[in-house]
């Protein structure tokens, strides 16, 4: 016999082991991925999101709300800068809402919203960081240092991990 | 999707970006200014704290079990290498001891106190990095409770590797000297050269191709060489003097021919930091 676990439950716990491991990833791997000039960003917890998105009714879960918390959490935690990514993640969730609607539910069209997605992150990131002067606003410093490698390894996360997630939503969904 | 600019929207947008600048500047002008954010975000970063160690314990558990492997393959070479070395650290440690010992003799019959390099070491285990790629920092497991302040030091390993940004109770962020940013944190460095003179100077940049701090601004005409050791001087601010930061790696004239720029090679390794000592000035 099995317990019930409510989709909600999965999610919320997904959501901040996903949280987590974005930084336990930058630490552990750390001469992997920001060895310099490059860095390869890892956006676990919008995948997680989007994921979520397209395997749940998220309407139900308040997956918006959801996203502005975590995204406060990061700003707080991680960051130390508030009023990021507490905007930046449900704007980007919503959004591939939108395009997710209007395309066929399957693989591929969720590589591309999430494609979408993590370009608008990781654009939102930058120009929030030429805000406060974190960074010189350079083209090739954001595009070929930071967005064509952060983007070949969360398309990757996102290859390894749409099935496994879609299964387990799929069980938990029918049993709750 | 049709309506995306309706009225609604638009103001919600608005409103949102308007809030989102304001939190911005707000968080920006507390972290220059005061020593600790306010506590809503003090309590929510101790909490998460906590809750992250779940994830990060055997994470880094794992990754510790990797290098343990990798380590036992290098063994013996290693052994080799550090045998003979180790009667050398030996003789320079006993040396040391008498020295500090004779150091503390002299101070107490000058009647000085604690002198610039005075520093205790508070050791702390990194939890997690910051995944971004505009900024270099960590979080590490000791916050105001364990008697850190803003500004402190820290040192991993051989060398410095950067500075405390921001003080929770039980955890705080460092900044590492990586962080390309012009705002973030500046050292005051001396380099003695190998005639026993000093040369005061700032670290200004950081070079992230050649992964070498920039130390600019010198117009001392001191003859500066390859190899020659940089450590902070001490100077302004809660930062002990003679802490280790690396060796010259090469001298160049700044962009308008009038000053030195010396890139120094971090003797640190940025990027496999897991335990720190934070450095308090007695």
């Amino acid at each position: 016999m099995r317990r019930r676990i409510p989709v909600a439950a999965v999610f919320a716990i997904g959501l901040f082991i996903f949280f987590f491991l974005d930084g336990s990833i930058s630490q552990v791997c750390s001469g992997l991925l920001y060895a310099a000039p490059n860095s390869l960003v890892p956006y676990l917890t919008v995948l997680w999101l989007v994921l979520t998105d397209f395997f749940t009714n998220s309407r139900k879960l308040h997956l918006l709300m959801w996203a502005a918390v975590i995204g406060f959490i990061f700003d707080m935690y991680y960051v130390g800068i508030l009023g990021v990514y507490v905007f930046v993640f449900p704007l980007v969730i919503y959004l591939g809402q939108g395009i997710y609607e209007t395309m066929p539910r399957n693989f591929l069209s969720g590589f591309l919203v999430y494609f979408i997605d993590i370009t608008l992150t990781i654009g939102l990131d930058f120009l929030a960081n030429v805000f406060i002067g974190q960074v010189e606003p350079s083209a090739t410093i954001f595009l070929v240092n930071t967005l064509a490698p952060t983007l070949a390894i969360n398309l990757l996360f996102f290859a390894v991990l749409y099935f496994p997630i879609e299964s387990l939503y799929l069980k938990y969904r029918r049993r709750g | 999707m049709q309506k995306f600019f309706s009225n609604r929207k638009l103001v919600i947008i608005v409103v949102c970006l308007i809030i989102s600048l304001g939190l911005m500047t707000l968080s920006v002008t507390v972290r220059n200014r005061k020593g600790s954010p306010n506590l809503i975000q003090q309590f929510g970063n101790d909490i998460t704290g906590f809750a992250d160690r779940v994830v990060s314990v055997p994470m880094n558990g794992i990754s510790g079990g990797f290098v343990a492997v990798k380590n036992l393959v290098n063994t013996y070479q290693e052994n080799e290498k550090l045998k003979s070395k180790v009667e050398q650290l030996t003789q320079t440690q006993v040396k040391d001891q008498v020295l500090e010992k004779e150091n503390s003799q002299l101070k107490r019959q000058l009647q000085i106190g604690n002198t610039l390099t005075s520093y205790d070491k508070i050791n702390a285990a990194v939890i997690t990095r910051t995944p971004s790629s505009w900024t270099s920092q960590i979080i590490i497991n000791k916050g105001s409770a364990a008697g850190i302040k803003k500004n402190m030091p820290v040192i991993a390993g051989a060398g410095l590797i950067g500075s405390v940004v921001e003080v929770n109770k039980t955890n705080s962020k460092v900044v590492l000297i990586s962080n390309t940013s012009e705002n973030s944190n500046r050292f005051a460095v001396q380099l003695i050269n190998s005639q026993n003179k000093t040369v005061n100077g700032i670290i200004t940049s950081y070079d992230e191709n050649a992964n070498e701090v920039v130390m600019g601004n010198i117009t001392a005409k001191m003859s500066i060489k390859k190899g020659d050791k940089v450590t902070t001087s001490g100077l302004g601010g809660v930062i002990p003097k003679g802490i280790y930061i690396g060796k010259v790696a090469k001298v160049a004239q700044d962009d308008y021919g009038l000053a030195k720029k010396v890139y120094v090679k971090p003797a640190a390794d940025l990027h496999d930091i897991e335990a720190v000592s934070v450095a308090v000035r007695q």
